[in-house]
């Protein structure tokens, strides 16, 4: 049998692979994607099941998933297995890796909130001295923000602040702020905080994915094949010319080993997978910061409040519910007063209940107070941003390999006094507005979770206009090997504060419509 | 892909269920009897009954093996404790958790184990120190002397204090309502009296999808 020959091969089929094949096959560009695992039937995987139907009564299994803190015994077998996908760690340093395999990746199962980086984040180094800027700006990604923002129908409300840009929202209306947000809102604003909304993509159908967003108007146009079940294992290159001639990948149930030829890579296989990909692959890797400045937000930072009015059921009509959305408010300027760079988000809800940890009671008397405090809380937490550094980074572990032989990564990531800073004014903040709020502190906590729980990891193969300060220049495009492009979140520069994926599809659109034109006038 | 996988995953398309067809595939046939000549031999059946099966809970009960019979008493007694019937609501020992933890117990991971064997005798040691009995026989107000130094208010239930003991108390705290709450004792209670459904209930339970062998 022939077979057949394709532009460009794309790794992963999450937003970033989706959309590249949305945009090079509707140029007319052949593309073949390979994705790891398989494809989820969701009539046929899932069913309504009772708790305590389950094996472990809700349990899950005891250290089959280890650090995946999300999973429960619900959703265990949508998640990467970590005893056939491993990675390592140093005992120290606690990394948790959360991933997803299945046609669609990660965008099947996101939290949907839609936000763009601000020149706050572009242009960091210029602000706070740390890092380095991106090689571009807000003006340069803002005409993709918007198409992608259309495609996902993101809702949000527009406010003209410089640090929370404005898009291209669906028209959406609010209901009135219950009594609780409009205080916090209050005490806000007279500290010259601004509070919003949160911007979320409302997708189709009750999915914003690249499987019902993305691919299917790249396959209605015949140039492209999926290939369910392959992992690559390695890029081939040409010897003569240096450019990527195609990959090695295995299937994932029989271990069979097959190559494909392209003219053109692009990796879409998530930050670190596309990493640990071009490690192994030994190329791109020149200026030697592949795998550094690994970052991600940190959450875990918690304070609850207890609004005395709505206990024991009594909260009138209209005190309690809704939530809001505080913008990055810390340092907008380079006079900043803090004892920490960068800033931090906090989500505010309204309405919820005490947990039974909050309390050193047991019984009968924690029964009591639980029920008393129950709906009548308000709760602050946040996502703040590490600093993209060096030391963070990811390599080769030679030593352990996966299910299918592959080399795995090993991770080191630990923060620093910045970040324990900016956690203590976080928790003691949101402390200081509940208690002018006449409210009891339930809890507080600055403690965090470990890097990668927010599954929003980027940098690694960091952009710039250096080849020797950067992987990729500013069309996500390897400086040593011209025709392989990583258009997923490794190309991030700072992580900023902001949930990643519509700055991930947006690189991802604009490196593609560069692919296709110069596939379109040149040769690589 | 192993051979029988294979025409599993080839038959599974059709409507009939994977575990009824995975018996009868072809390489699991008996050879014919001699006597049948091989063009009458039967053909795959195009369907099979769909049989009712009882849910296991509801005709056994777990068989304690990981605790000693010590341990496993001052278990129960914690859970008596801890998580009594409350509203109409079974407890922690209606709710067969004690069992149940042990079941969960003899196959966490070494850790988790250790934690909970050193923090149930420790107790009990502890009762027959301060009280001449064991911890399943000594009274509530007694149990309290012991216990109630070792609570701790944690932001997470993932937050576990560094004092082995205090640690300990939050684990079997949480596991045991956990273990109540997502019980079908519990879930049968809340539908009759209409209570608020705080745990457990019902969700979508993704099966495992396309494991490899």
């Amino acid at each position: 049998m022939a077979i057949k020959q394709y532009d460009v091969l794309i790794v992963g089929s999450g937003h970033s692979g989706g959309m590249a094949a949305n945009i090079l096959t509707q140029k007319g560009i052949s593309c073949l994607m390979l994705n790891a695992g398989p494809e989820a039937d969701y009539e046929k995987d899932r069913s309504v099941k009772q708790v305590y139907e389950l094996p472990y009564r809700g349990f899950n299994k005891p250290g089959r998933l280890p650090h995946v803190f999300q999973a429960n015994e619900f959703n265990a077998n949508q998640w990467v297995d970590e005893q056939e996908n491993p990675y390592t760690i140093p005992p120290d340093a606690p990394y948790n890796w959360v991933r997803v395999r299945l046609l669609g990746g990660r965008s099947l199962f996101w939290a949907r909130q839609s936000f763009r980086l601000s020149d706050l984040e572009f242009k960091a180094a210029e602000i706070d001295g740390s890092g380095e800027n991106w090689p571009i700006s807000l003006a340069d990604l803002d005409p993709y923000y918007s198409r992608v923002e259309e495609i996902f129908r993101v809702a949000g409300r527009k406010e003209a602040w410089p640090q929370f840009p404005d898009g291209n929202f669906v028209e959406t209306s609010y209901p009135p702020d219950t009594e609780t947000i409009r205080k916090v809102t209050e005490i806000c604003n007279k500290r010259g905080i601004g509070v919003s909304k949160g911007r979320s993509a409302l997708g189709k159908d009750g999915l914003a994915s690249s499987v019902n967003l993305l691919l299917p108007d790249a396959l209605a146009t015949g140039k492209l094949d999926i290939v369910e079940n392959a992992i690559v294992r390695e890029i081939t290159t040409d010897k003569n010319t240096g450019l990527a001639s195609g990959v090695h990948f295995v299937d994932r149930h029989s271990k069979r080993e097959m190559h494909v030829k392209a003219k053109t890579i692009v990796l879409a296989a998530g930050c670190l997978e596309s990493t640990r990909l071009l490690l192994n692959s030994k190329i791109g890797n020149s200026s030697g910061v592949m795998g550094h400045y690994l970052v991600d937000q940190m959450y875990g930072v918690s304070v609850v409040a207890s609004v005395p009015e709505a206990r024991d059921g009594k909260a009138p009509s209209g005190l309690m519910g809704g939530g809001s959305f505080i913008p990055r408010f810390r340092n907008l300027s380079k006079d900043k007063k803090s004892d920490f760079i960068k800033g931090y988000c906090v989500t505010l809800n309204s309405g919820g209940s005490a947990s039974p940890n909050h309390f050193p009671l047991y019984g009968e008397e924690l029964q009591q107070k639980l029920d008393s405090y129950a709906n009548s809380c308000v709760s602050g937490g946040i996502f703040g941003e590490r600093i993209a550094r060096y030391e963070n980074h990811v390599r080769i572990d030679p030593k352990t390999v996966d299910h299918w032989g592959i080399p795995v990564l090993h991770i080191e990531a630990r923060d620093t006094d910045n970040e324990r800073k900016l956690c203590k004014d976080a928790a003691d903040t949101i402390e200081e507005w509940f208690h002018e709020a006449g409210w009891e502190i339930v809890c507080k906590t600055d403690r965090v979770n470990p890097p990668g729980y927010s599954i929003h990891e980027v940098g690694t193969c960091r952009m710039g206009d250096d080849p020797k300060k950067s992987v990729l220049n500013k069309w996500c495009q390897s400086h040593d090997v011209k025709n392989v492009f990583v258009v997923d979140g490794a190309s991030f520069v700072t992580c900023g504060w902001q949930n990643p994926t519509m700055t991930i599809l947006s690189l991802s659109m604009r490196a593609s419509e560069y692919l296709s034109e110069q596939m379109r006038t040149s040769s690589f | 892909m192993k051979r029988r996988n294979f025409f599993r995953s080839a038959l599974t398309a059709t409507v009939l269920p994977a575990v009824v067809l995975a018996e009868q595939t072809p390489t699991q046939q008996p050879p014919p009897a001699a006597t049948t000549p091989a063009r009458e031999r039967p053909r795959q059946p195009q369907s099979a009954p769909h049989l009712a099966v009882t849910e296991v809970d509801v005709t056994a009960e777990t068989s304690p093996h990981f605790f000693t019979a010590d341990q496993l008493a001052t278990l129960t007694k914690l859970a008596t404790i801890l998580v009594p019937p409350m509203k109409g609501k079974p407890g922690a020992v209606d709710a067969q958790a004690p069992e149940f933890l042990d079941f969960l117990l003899s196959v966490s991971p070494k850790d988790r184990q250790l934690s909970y064997q050193h923090g149930l005798d420790t107790l009990n040691a502890e009762a027959k120190k301060t009280f001449g009995s064991p911890f399943a026989a000594i009274d509530p107000k007694q149990a309290d002397k012991l216990i109630r130094p070792l609570l701790v208010a944690r932001p997470w239930p993932q937050d576990l204090p560094k004092d082995p003991m205090k640690s300990f108390l939050a684990q079997v705290h949480e596991d045991l309502r956990t273990a109540t709450t997502n019980s079908r004792e519990y879930a049968a209670a809340a539908s009759t009296t209409g209570g608020r459904f705080t745990r457990g209930g019902s969700g979508l339970y993704w099966a495992p999808i396309d494991p490899i062998s």
